[in-house]
């Protein structure tokens, strides 16, 4: 549509562009082709999915309370693992980071009226409900209980259920895939004339580096589960030693992908903290480039650490070094990022805002995570560590501390322009606080439990508990604490439906914040920009004007157009 | 500010020499290559406090000192700085030394397990089943199953592990001697270690495996090498026995079906042959017109039953255990053959 480079328009010919909104229920809430509905309908699918996966880990926790296994058999606690991780990694973080975020704010941050593809974007949304029927009928079977990585060959006495898995990925792979490819075509072709890659929000870049890797890595997985469901349902020994296969190929394929999905989810969280923290500091973000090519030199490193998972599984000796060397490699940019972070907090204006408080809280807790990754990323540390709670704490650090609480602090951030109303921030940083500690009670344990010999996926522990009797103890802690992650999101369930109609009116710009999306109205009108703005500056500098020029004319009425106001300071710990 | 760096590196160190706790067998290292890893763990333990408490502190800090004041105006923005090239520098410059240390320390360790034992004065199998370990020794007839019986080693003699698998992946670990490896079906992976003192160990597999994965769990005794040695006659003497004739006609049905339920359900009911749980159903196992030969295709016969129980069974139908995996007595065996032939 329109090229990075500045062009004179004639607003005529822009007018002519603008699609009438569709009429009827159906194609405007269905069946739509625009980009801010379908994040919704992704929102409101992964928040669902996310409380059916939560409750299927409050079971696993409550298992746990008792070292003989407090309330299933074996069979079921491994059936609600497997279905947490798998419901968790596919239907609820990918879709909501890439599918709710990415769809309803890059878009808007470039100044396009929507996505390159709006029909494969819309075939994407409902594959995800079609996985997902597949994904949980496979329980009527008996359900998939090798855990969210279905190794075979012990996947293979999943029957049924355990092909029913492997269909239900390989449908999400194909959304994955196809939201990949409309969302690199859509920021490389669409970005308002004058937006070059250096005057890009930090959110998009990290959608971009999303969308690379989701375009490539999918398909590796696609080909695993693909050969796995053959040899399910024909019997084609991919996977039997037996008979010729290797069991270790699939687990190469698997996280081939599976590595850089943890990246999937993490950089969107990135993205969202690299709008937060300026805007609610006043200040410019800190090192915009490195922040920029630190999200890409992850995304490709990402691709080359996949057998950091299978240090102790199969690999030949010389081959554990440079992946142990490429794995270590990846702390520095993601070093670099966290120390530009902090460096934009020191001599800002900060106003804890919810979206802020998740954003400092994500500091800390996936720095945690990070550091722990380094200790799993040394071979020898690993051999001990691997196959352990530890892997667990760590994991949930990253993904729980990380992705979520991204995924958290943009929740209050861009609900005012999705919606119009502001979330409650007394809801909200209520929600904080139980989500935070309950977090930290939750994984940290978990760590000495796993180094002290508490091996993962155990339906029950009682010799471990004989070696360790502290085990029992730090497992009911951990339950205890899980509950407050739970309540925290009902919270938030509760506020995002309480504020649709009681929350406060947001206006244009609630936040003071200087990216596109923040210059028209709030909900944004179906074709987003009524003309399509010109960029000539930079997005964060807070003591300039905006640097858009042929911006819509309900900006022009904005009274403030031009400085970027914060609504009222809060002192420290308001609404707490 | 000397004060607090002074605590940090108090809290260090503290934290250094306190960290054994979270290492099982830490102040005692059951291996050479369990204190190497320690200390391994023990400098990232320190490094990745120190830089946990750099960015956790000064999060908090900076949150605090930079906060916004009511005092503000509605338009107070922050400092407006952009980048600090020389900062920067040292941000990427520091991690990336660090992280170049941790690789040759990491390299160093990662050399001693793979190549730095000498070459091994015992080497034994390890053979991960469903869900328990085999132990195979060399000069022993019999095998030895975790279910049943712990793992012996002789200290300070060079072991290798010859690691595999039947069925599924199974994982070796044994929390003391810090390594493991997985069990592959088709794949043999090897640990090689030197145990340094004796105690008993917990075994666990740690890769998921199955139903009860969870009780896939044995002990280690590490013992003197005399002890070991007079434990690998008696394993031999016992196994010995155990072949000797079994009496069938002293079988009583009824104590077979109590041993029954206790040994066998997990896996055959009494039920038609069709009916599998993980082997067939044994209810016509001697007059079923479907089946008349039992798996081994030999005729229903009490001895040849008995000799399934025995030796165990492996063909396309499954793989049954032996009788030391199922922890038969003579006496055993000849109580479920009687039970097995009254079946009708």
């Amino acid at each position: 549509m329109h090229a990075g480079t500045s062009t004179t328009h004639d607003a005529h010919d822009v007018h002519d562009h603008i699609h009438p909104p569709p009429e009827g229920f159906v194609r405007k809430y269905v069946f739509s082709l625009d980009h801010k509905v379908i994040g919704f309908q992704y929102f409101f699918t992964g928040l669902l999915i996310m409380f059916i996966a939560g409750s299927f880990a409050e079971l696993v926790r409550l298992q746990l309370t008792d070292p003989k296994g407090a309330i299933m058999s074996h069979q079921a606690y491994n059936t609600m693992f497997t279905m947490h991780g798998t419901a968790m990694v596919w239907l609820v973080l990918i879709p909501l980071v890439t599918g709710a975020l990415g769809n309803f704010v890059m878009p808007l941050q470039i100044g396009a009226r929507d996505v390159a593809f709006p029909w494969l974007n819309m075939a994407s949304f409902w594959i995800l409900p079609l996985a997902a029927l597949i994904l949980f009928s496979s329980l009527l079977f008996g359900g998939p209980h090798a855990g969210w990585t279905e190794y075979p060959p012990i996947s293979l006495a999943d029957g049924t259920a355990g092909a029913l898995w492997c269909a239900a990925i390989f449908t999400i792979g194909i959304s994955s895939t196809m939201t990949g490819l409309n969302f690199m075509v859509t920021i490389m072709k669409m970005r308002a004339p004058g937006m070059t890659w250096t005057r890009m929000p930090l959110f998009v870049w990290a959608t971009f580096a999303t969308a690379l890797m989701n375009m490539i890595a999918t398909v590796a997985l696609s080909a695993a589960v693909g050969a796995l469901f053959l040899e399910h349902v024909f019997n084609v020994p991919f996977y039997d030693a037996a008979r010729g296969g290797s069991a270790v190929l699939y687990e190469h394929m698997f996280w081939f992908y599976s590595h850089p999905a943890v990246y999937i989810f993490i950089i969107p969280a990135f993205g969202v903290v690299s709008e937060v923290i300026p805007t609610f500091s006043r200040k410019p973000i800190f090192g915009y480039k490195m922040i920029a090519f630190s999200s890409m030199a992850i995304a490709i490193l990402a691709f080359t650490v996949w057998a950091h998972h299978m240090f102790p599984s199969g690999l030949a000796p010389w081959l554990q070094l440079p992946f142990m060397i490429l794995t270590y490699a990846i702390g520095i940019p993601t070093g670099i990022k966290i120390f530009s972070w902090m460096a934009t907090l020191w001599g800002g204006r900060i106003h804890f805002t919810t979206s802020m408080l998740y954003a400092l809280g994500f500091l800390i807790t996936f720095t945690f995570g990070g550091i722990t990754g380094v200790f799993l990323a040394s071979v020898p540390v690993d051999l001990h560590a691997h196959g352990t709670y530890f892997v667990v704490g760590h994991f949930h650090y990253v993904v729980a501390g990380g992705a979520v609480m991204g995924f958290l602090a943009a929740i209050p951030y861009w609900y005012p322009k999705a919606t119009g109303r502001m979330l409650s921030e007394r809801l909200g940083q209520l929600g904080f606080w139980l989500f935070f500690i309950g977090l930290n009670g939750t994984f940290l344990p978990m760590h000495w439990l796993g180094l002290e010999g508490m091996p993962r996926r155990y339906a029950s522990y009682v010799d471990f508990a004989k070696a360790v009797p502290d085990a029992v103890f730090w497992n009911q802690f951990e339950t205890a604490f899980s509950f407050l992650m739970m309540a925290s999101i009902g919270l938030l369930a509760f506020n995002v439906i309480w504020s649709l109609r009681h929350g406060k009116v947001a206006g244009i710009n609630p936040w003071g914040a200087r990216t596109l999306e923040w210059t028209i109205s709030s909900p944004p009108p179906y074709y987003n920009f009524k003309k399509v703005p010109e960029v000539y500056g930079r997005p964060y500098d807070f003591d300039k004007p905006l640097p858009y020029r042929n911006t819509d004319n309900e900006l022009d009425a904005f009274p403030e157009y031009g400085k970027t106001v914060m609504p009222t300071p809060q002192p420290v710990g308001a609404g707490v | 500010m000397v004060l607090t760096l002074l605590s940090i590196v108090n809290a260090l160190y503290f934290l250094y020499g306190s960290i054994d706790w979270i290492m099982p067998g830490a102040s005692q290292p059951v291996t050479d290559r369990a204190s190497d890893i320690d200390g391994l763990f023990k400098f990232m333990a320190v490094f990745g406090g120190a830089i946990m408490l750099f960015v956790a502190g000064y999060v908090i800090y900076f949150a605090i000192a930079f906060r916004a004041r009511s005092s503000d105006s509605p338009d107070a923005v922050g400092v407006q700085i952009h980048d600090a090239p020389k900062l920067e520098l040292w941000w990427t410059v520091l991690p990336t030394l660090l992280l170049i240390v941790l690789t040759g320390l990491s390299i160093v360790v990662w050399y001693k397990i793979q190549f730095g034992t000498a070459a091994p004065g015992l080497t034994t199998e390890v053979i991960g089943h469903q869900f328990y370990f085999e132990y195979r020794y060399p000069g022993l007839k019999t095998s030895v199953f975790s279910k049943t019986s712990p793992m012996h080693l002789p200290v300070g003699v060079p072991v290798r592990l010859l690691i595999t698998s039947t069925d599924v992946i199974h994982q070796f670990w044994v929390p003391e001697i810090r390594l493991k490896a997985a069990a592959v079906p088709g794949l043999v992976q090897n640990l090689n270690f030197t145990p340094l003192r004796t105690g008993t160990f917990d075994v666990a597999c740690s890769e998921f495996c199955g139903v009860d994965h969870s009780l896939m769990h044995g002990k280690l005794v590490i013992e003197p090498v005399a002890a070991f040695k007079k434990w690998l006659d008696s394993e031999n003497k016992t196994a010995a026995a155990a072949g000797g004739a079994i009496n069938l006609a002293a079988g009583t049905p009824a104590t077979g079906q109590a041993l029954f339920a206790q040994k066998c359900a997990a896996c055959h009911q009494i039920a038609p042959f069709e009916q599998k749980l993980v082997g067939p159903g044994l209810l016509h196992i001697t007059d079923d017109p479907a089946h008349p030969a039992l798996v081994t295709g030999k005729t229903p016969t009490p001895e040849h039953i008995a000799e399934i129980l025995q030796n165990g069974f492996t063909g396309p139908i499954g793989t049954m255990p032996n009788r030391q995996a199922n922890g038969l007595s003579n006496t055993d065996i000849a109580n479920l053959v009687a039970y097995l032939s009254s079946l009708k």
